[in-house]
């Protein structure tokens, strides 16, 4: 089980996303709607693991990516990019993502993937 | 022709008997003692370890047909090359994505593709994958990059045991969007035309995402009436089906009694 930061600009998906990792027995220690809100979050909570959605305001979630991998080189990073993104997942991989989920998702699905990051 | 033993349904019973297949038939011996050109064939579905072959243009023939799963690979590759229906050489990736999740070891393989009454037929050497038309949830034609290009392919979504699967079709721009017309029209009884308001799509995300009422209505901070307006919205638009129905109940003076009872110490 890890403690786990939740970044996305919509509070419908923190919401949905924080009920299926606490369902899955995580702890959710911080929540952030944007990219430079996640990066001063990562600093400050020190989280296992990082769900990053990839458009969102200010700071995207490849920038804030790299912005966390540049800070934090061990820093698990999982993307969470909707349907159509497809592309994005490789740049994120390039840029150190981890895992990656895509948009509608379904909890176990989710809880899977977040617990094979975890477990690497 | 080398005949294999069979299973074939006739007159509401499964009769044990054999088949024969060659390159452009294939035989049914007795009780039925036909033998069906692979092009009068006009659908083919799968259930576990069976096939169910529709032939003539108004389905005049059906054949219910179980064997083992080597003698039904094999019948399926011919029936599936040689059917008559749209069909194309093509590169598939199924499944690409699965529930919400890149597939890791996905990989383009080179078959054909074949457009059926019931169902997307994908069949390469190594593979044979049916998705059938009413689990189609989109169409879309997008860009995908493959070998360090960014190539236009056919998206399908589709459901598999109620999960979000996404497979891809990549094949010459001449016939992709022939093919992805030809799939739209054959799905376009699963196609969206209502409007739905964005609290009705939130429930619908959550249902999708495994959140029960309980869930949706503390999320969303709905009562449990106005989820059942939603709901009620959901089914009328066929968007969702009745899994079951869940019942609130209050204690009658008989179960107050039990539960005031039970609370009771031995002294009191």
């Amino acid at each position: 089980m890890g403690r786990i930061l939740i970044v996305d600009d919509t509070m419908f998906m923190r919401t949905l996303l924080k009920n299926i990792l606490f369902s899955g027995g995580h702890d959710i220690v911080g929540e952030a709607a944007d990219g430079a809100e996640a990066l001063a979050k990562y600093q400050e909570l020190k989280p296992d693991l990082v769900t990053m959605d990839v458009v969102m305001p200010k700071m995207n979630g490849i920038e804030a990516l790299k912005a966390i991998k540049a800070a934090d080189p061990a820093a698990k990073v999982v993307m969470c990019t909707a349907v159509g993104q497809e592309q994005m997942v490789k740049l994120a991989v390039k840029s150190g993502a981890r895992g990656y989920i895509v948009k509608p998702f379904q909890a176990p699905k989710v809880l899977e993937e977040v617990k094979s990051v975890l477990s690497a | 022709m080398k005949s294999v033993p069979i299973k074939v349904e006739h007159e509401g019973k499964w009769i044990p008997t054999t088949m024969g297949i060659a390159e452009d038939r294939f035989r049914i011996d007795a009780p039925l003692n036909q033998e069906i050109p692979y092009k009068s064939v006009v659908d083919l579905e799968e259930k576990k370890n069976q096939v169910i072959i529709t032939t003539g243009a108004n389905g005049e023939g059906v054949y219910r047909i179980a064997s083992v799963e080597k003698v039904l690979l094999v019948l399926k590759k011919f029936v599936i090359t040689q059917a008559s229906a749209y069909r194309l050489n093509a590169f598939f990736m199924s499944p690409a994505i699965r529930g919400g999740v890149l597939v890791q070891n996905a990989q383009w393989e080179k078959g054909a593709i074949a457009v059926m009454k019931t169902g997307i037929w994908f069949v390469s050497q190594e593979k044979q994958v049916c998705i059938p038309l009413d689990e189609v949830t989109g169409i879309e034609v997008t860009s995908r990059e493959i070998q360090e290009k960014n190539l236009d392919v056919v998206k399908i979504d589709h459901l598999i045991e109620n999960e979000l699967v996404t497979s891809f079709v990549l094949c010459p721009l001449t016939t992709l969007q022939v093919l992805y017309n030809f799939l739209k029209e054959a799905t376009r009884d699963t196609e969206v035309s209502e409007e739905i308001d964005p609290l009705t799509g939130q429930v619908a995300m959550l249902v999708y995402s495994g959140m029960d009422s309980s869930a949706i209505e503390n999320m969303l901070k709905l009562s449990h009436k106005d989820l059942d307006v939603i709901y009620e919205k959901l089914l009328g638009s066929g968007l969702a089906e009745v899994l079951y129905v869940r019942k609130e109940v209050q204690l009658t003076p008989k179960g107050v009694r039990y539960i005031s009872e039970s609370v009771k110490s031995p002294m009191d």
